[in-house]
């Protein structure tokens, strides 16, 4: 049984560490230093929109979102070696459906609750709001 | 038999129906060297079977913390009269934080291509400067706990700061325990080597490290860097 | 030194909790007692509490889930009785009492017996019918049986010890907060839930893993049964819905144990919110209950049709259909709590939408039954009375769907009797005819018919007489959860309920008789070669019951319905197909892992339960401590020779051959 030893089989690797085996060193190290260069740019973009007027002011919430979401991008590619291979389908059809699920619990929760909080305001507070 | 046979095939065994301690299991069965999506080949291997059941389970965790930002979101102007993010934000110590994580994140890869090695020094030297950035994030955040509530902004301050600490303390939480779970890999590795089922379950501290950096990158956009915008 | 624990705990100026207590702790001591004089307990240590075995966590599973449907029954039988006799009086309950007997009831119903029952019948199956020697991870299916175990026992222990939540099942805020719920109801039914809810995770992610990692060579995923295809879909729902309970659930105890705000009055807090997002966990949840239910009766019906399932792929794409658009509709439990027009119609039309999925179900169902040769065995009239009431159960939940219906129907009788309705049909008997349909093959010997029909009967009589008449009460006005009453237009349908709940008692009866007389006469019942349904797929290939390693040889899976393929060539050939070569089986090797673990949540438990800080520290070390100590074992698998594969191997195919010989190719 695989348990005692440690040989490598090609075909014995886990989902995002498929080519593991058959990397250098060099390679293995220079895909961490590229996701980690791309994601460290990133994140100080994030820092930096937060206070530039570079864009428009309404616009910096959607600006900070999509540069979130390409740094969750370049960990899943870079750190966690998410691709496009055929035994890699079930890991891309797993995090698709995380996804989906967060998107209706985030995204449904907040209009529901929008519309709920609208309608059902105390009327304390619908007076404070006319004054 | 020709050269493009699987190890399998080679041993007479297409269907890997039984187990001694010749085999080798793989992912693999009808001449495809690697277990595609349609699973015909029979059961994966070990570490396929172990990395994806902990991918499902990373899966359920973001579920679980996409349901504290849903609650964060819906509380966000809840401030009941108390302070709001914009007066109780450190930038600089959030900068610090997020560089830290990141940081770890990059090391614990290099402790995954040290491990591909077998080189037992490089691996526990990446994975102790991985916990070291990792308890440094935690003090940083404890740090900006502590004078918080100092201040009187304590979670039970309004539902803004409830949700706001139960958020971020989830997950330092889940860094807390994933500390917890590296110190006992290092001292496993040390102490058992290399060993096939400890490799799959440094694979698994592989996976968790870098998701809490995920959401990490998550959490720091929407609840500090839009809430400061507030 | 033991925080709010005190010895007037125990409810001692309360009669009926304090005898029923009495008589559970003295009932499990005796039995406890039983078991240590004959000396079964280092059988049942090494055979059953720390088996990692697939089969044997099952068994468990259901058993667990049996039980406790009996003390969700009892809890019923009391409420059906104080409202037939509450009319214009206080009736024998008073409502503190009554108030935690309709929560205890629901929790423990929905979580503690439906699920154990349900995961218990997935746990034993899906493995055998995938032709796979065990789940993804053994140990750890070991730990979420026990962790489900702990949850029950908290649950229970508030009987004898404290009290439990007055809230109804789903602990609405602010009733559930501190200041309005002081007492540690609402704790218990927290960490039960929070504990329990951690192990069916972790069921999810097992049972997701296995059917999507694991099966034999050549079983793609369109060769699988429909059974496993419907526990792909409930474990992928547990694994994205359980989350959100457990969120949920530990916000409200963080605002119970921390001062949080999350659901308070004051201080901003939403209690919108709760419902919100609990619903989102708790539409799910029912979907999780029933899609295997539905897969339970495809099986069943299917060989007692003798034909194979019409329309395979339909039934797939309905199935994974509706565990998606499970997710969209769950709004629906709360229309009347105003969100507004356009978002209430959103949610009723997505409701009425995932409606077509079950009736594809439906249809197909019809389909596979024409032309076929039915033998009406108990599972079969199980399954035809499902199609039946299940229909109502379905109609009149899609008349819930419409919005201005439901405002006027929320929270009355009526809502009570459509989930009764699909619970009962559907989750229940589901139950009933999957215990009997794989009884045999977990215990080598089938279940006595005679009772069984009996049972059923009983019980389709019960639920109608039961349910009906709640349905008009309903439409009448009568608000649920109600203690006492003064509407004389109600009384009658009421006390027809209460002649319903007798009849529901003389089904159970029946059903404990049927399983006394059948351990009676097991011998005459004796399954001699594992098939005695003339099964389809592949669990009947094996010995009833399977050895610990299921199959000496993974099937080498060409079609869909393996075994009747298998079966059809024996047939035809006269003989067994060649006996295959065998090498030894490497299994996972017991662990008192999850039983330890459990023990130690269950004192972590109880002491946040009743404040007990010091204790709650230890559990927590204590658990990380088991932990490490299990993941520094060095013997993790065991080895079975090839000498005893080939024994328990040989007497199988002889078992058969004798079969083969007697009926000549005739179905038993």
């Amino acid at each position: 049984m695989s348990d005692e030893t440690d040989r490598r089989d090609p075909g014995d690797v886990g989902p995002g560490f498929m080519d593991a085996a058959e990397l250098t060193i060099r390679e293995g190290i220079a895909r961490y230093v590229i996701g980690f260069v791309l994601a460290s740019l990133l994140t100080a973009a994030s820092f930096y929109v937060l206070n530039t007027s570079l864009i428009w002011g309404p616009g910096i919430p959607v600006a900070l979102i999509v540069l979130a979401i390409a740094q969750m991008g370049v960990h899943l590619v870079f750190f966690l070696h998410i691709n496009t291979a055929p035994d890699n389908t079930n890991n891309v059809l797993a995090l698709a459906f995380g996804v989906l699920i967060v998107a209706l619990v985030i995204a449904g929760s907040l209009w529901i609750m929008d519309h709920l909080n609208q309608n059902m305001m105390p009327m304390h507070q619908m007076m404070q709001m006319q004054r | 038999m020709s050269a493009t046979d699987t190890p399998f095939e080679r041993a007479g065994d297409p269907y890997r129906v039984g187990r001694s301690r010749d085999w080798v299991s793989t992912g693999a069965g009808r001449g495809h060297v690697y277990a595609t999506g349609h699973g015909e080949g029979g059961p994966a291997s070990k570490r396929v079977i172990v990395g994806y059941g902990f991918w499902i389970f990373l899966l359920s965790d973001i579920v679980m913390f996409s349901a504290f930002f849903a609650a964060h979101a819906v509380l966000q102007t809840a401030t009941a009269g108390g302070p709001s993010g914009r007066e109780l934000f450190n930038l600089w110590s959030i900068v610090a934080q997020t560089a830290f994580l990141l940081v770890s994140s990059f090391t614990c890869g290099l402790s995954a291509v040290a491990t591909e090695a077998r080189n037992q020094l490089w691996t526990q030297v990446a994975l102790l400067v991985t916990g070291l950035f990792g308890l440094g994030f935690l003090v940083l955040e404890g740090r900006d706990f502590a004078g918080m509530v100092m201040q009187g902004a304590g979670p039970d301050r309004s539902a803004f700061l409830s949700s706001l600490f139960a958020v971020v303390g989830l997950h330092g939480l889940h860094v807390s325990a994933g500390l917890l779970w590296l110190g006992t890999m290092m001292a496993q590795i040390f102490v058992k080597g290399f060993r096939a089922d400890i490799l799959r379950r440094l694979v698994c501290f592989n996976l968790f490290w870098h998701a809490l950096d995920i959401i990490w990158v998550a959490l720091f956009t929407v609840v500090y860097l839009i809430g400061l915008g507030r | 030194m033991f925080g709010k624990l005190t010895w007037d705990a125990i409810p001692w100026n309360q009669p009926i909790p304090l005898v029923a207590g009495a008589v559970v702790v003295l009932a499990v001591f005796a039995v406890v007692i039983w078991v240590v004089l004959k000396g079964y307990l280092p059988y049942l240590w090494r055979e059953w509490i720390t088996s990692v075995d697939h089969k044997r966590i099952g068994v468990m599973y259901t058993l667990l889930g049996v039980i406790m449907l009996l003390r969700g029954f009892i809890d019923a039988i009391m409420m059906r009785s104080q409202q037939a006799i509450a009319f214009r009086a206080a009736g024998y309950l008073p409502p503190e009492h009554y108030d935690q007997i309709f929560s205890a009831h629901g929790t423990i119903m929905i979580f503690f017996a439906a699920m154990p029952i349900v995961i218990g019948l997935m746990n034993f199956v899906v493995p055998l019918q995938l032709g796979v020697r065990d789940v993804a991870f053994p140990t750890l299916n070991s730990t979420s049986f026990w962790l489900t175990a702990t949850g029950a026992l908290l649950v229970n222990l508030s009987l004898v010890i404290g009290e439990f939540a007055r809230t109804g099942w789903l602990v609405y805020p602010p009733l559930s907060e501190l200041p309005y719920s002081p007492g540690v109801g609402v704790d218990y039914y927290l960490w039960a839930l929070l504990i329990s809810g951690v192990g069916t995770l972790m069921t999810g992610i097992n049972f997701v893993t296995t059917i999507l990692k694991i099966r034999a060579p050549g079983m793609s995923y369109l060769r699988m049964t429909i059974f496993c295809w419907t526990a792909l879909a409930a474990n992928l729902l547990i694994v994205a819905a359980f989350p959100i309970l457990t969120a949920t659930l530990g916000m409200l105890a963080l605002d119970r144990y921390l001062g949080f705000h999350f659901f308070t009055n004051d201080a901003g807090g939403n209690m919108m919110m709760f419902i919100n997002l609990i619903w989102a966990w708790g539409h799910p949840e029912v979907y999780i209950l029933v899609l295997p239910a539905f897969g339970i009766f495809s099986e069943v019906i299917s060989t007692f049709s003798g034909k194979p399932l019409f329309n395979y792929r339909s039934m797939v794409a309905a199935t994974m259909f509706i565990c998606l658009v499970s997710y969209m509709v769950w709004l629906h439990h709360f229309f009347t709590m105003g969100a507004g027009a356009d978002v209430n119609a959103f949610f009723g039309i997505s409701t009425s939408i995932i409606a077509v999925g079950t009736g594809v179900k439906v249809y197909n169902w019809l389909f596979t039954m024409y032309g076929g040769r039915i033998r009406f065995t108990t599972p079969m009239l199980w399954s035809l009375g499902f199609l039946v009431t299940f229909t109502i159960g379905g109609m009149t939940g899609v008349l819930l769907a419409v919005p201005p219906a439901d405002f006027l129907l929320h929270n009355s009788l009526f809502l009570v009797a459509h989930f009764h309705n699909v619970i009962i049909a559907g989750v229940v008997f589901a139950a009933f005819a999957g215990i009997t349909y794989w009884f045999p093959k977990a215990f080598g010997f089938k279940l006595d018919e005679g009772w069984g029909k009996a049972a059923f009967w009983l019980s389709l009589l019960g639920f109608y007489v039961v349910f009906m008449p709640l349905y008009v009460a309903g439409l009448l006005g009568m608000t649920r959860r109600l203690q006492h009453y003064d509407v004389a237009a109600w009384r009658p349908w009421v006390l027809v309920a209460g002649i319903g709940i007798v009849i529901m008692m003389a089904a159970a009866a029946c059903q404990v008789i049927q399983f006394v007389v059948s351990v009676r006469r097991r011998n005459e019942l004796r399954d001699a070669t594992g098939d005695p349904w003339d099964g389809r797929s592949l669990e009947w290939a094996t010995t009833s019951p399977p050895p610990p390693f299921n199959f000496a040889v993974l099937p080498n899976v060409q079609g869909a319905e393996p075994y009747w393929g298998i079966k059809q060539r024996a047939i035809e050939t006269q003989q067994l197909s060649p006996e295959p070569k065998y090498e030894p089986i490497e299994m996972p090797r017991n662990s008192p892992t999850g039983f330890i673990t459990a023990f130690f949540c269950t004192m972590t438990g109880f002491a946040l339960i009743w404040h007990i800080w010091w204790m709650v520290a230890l559990g927590l070390l204590a658990a990380y401590a088991v932990f490490v100590w299990f993941a520094w074992r060095d013997a993790v698998e065991y080895s079975i020779p090839a000498e005893e594969v080939a024994r328990y191997d040989r007497e199988r195919r002889r078992a058969r051959e004798q079969w083969l010989a007697q009926h000549g190719g005739q179905p038993a």
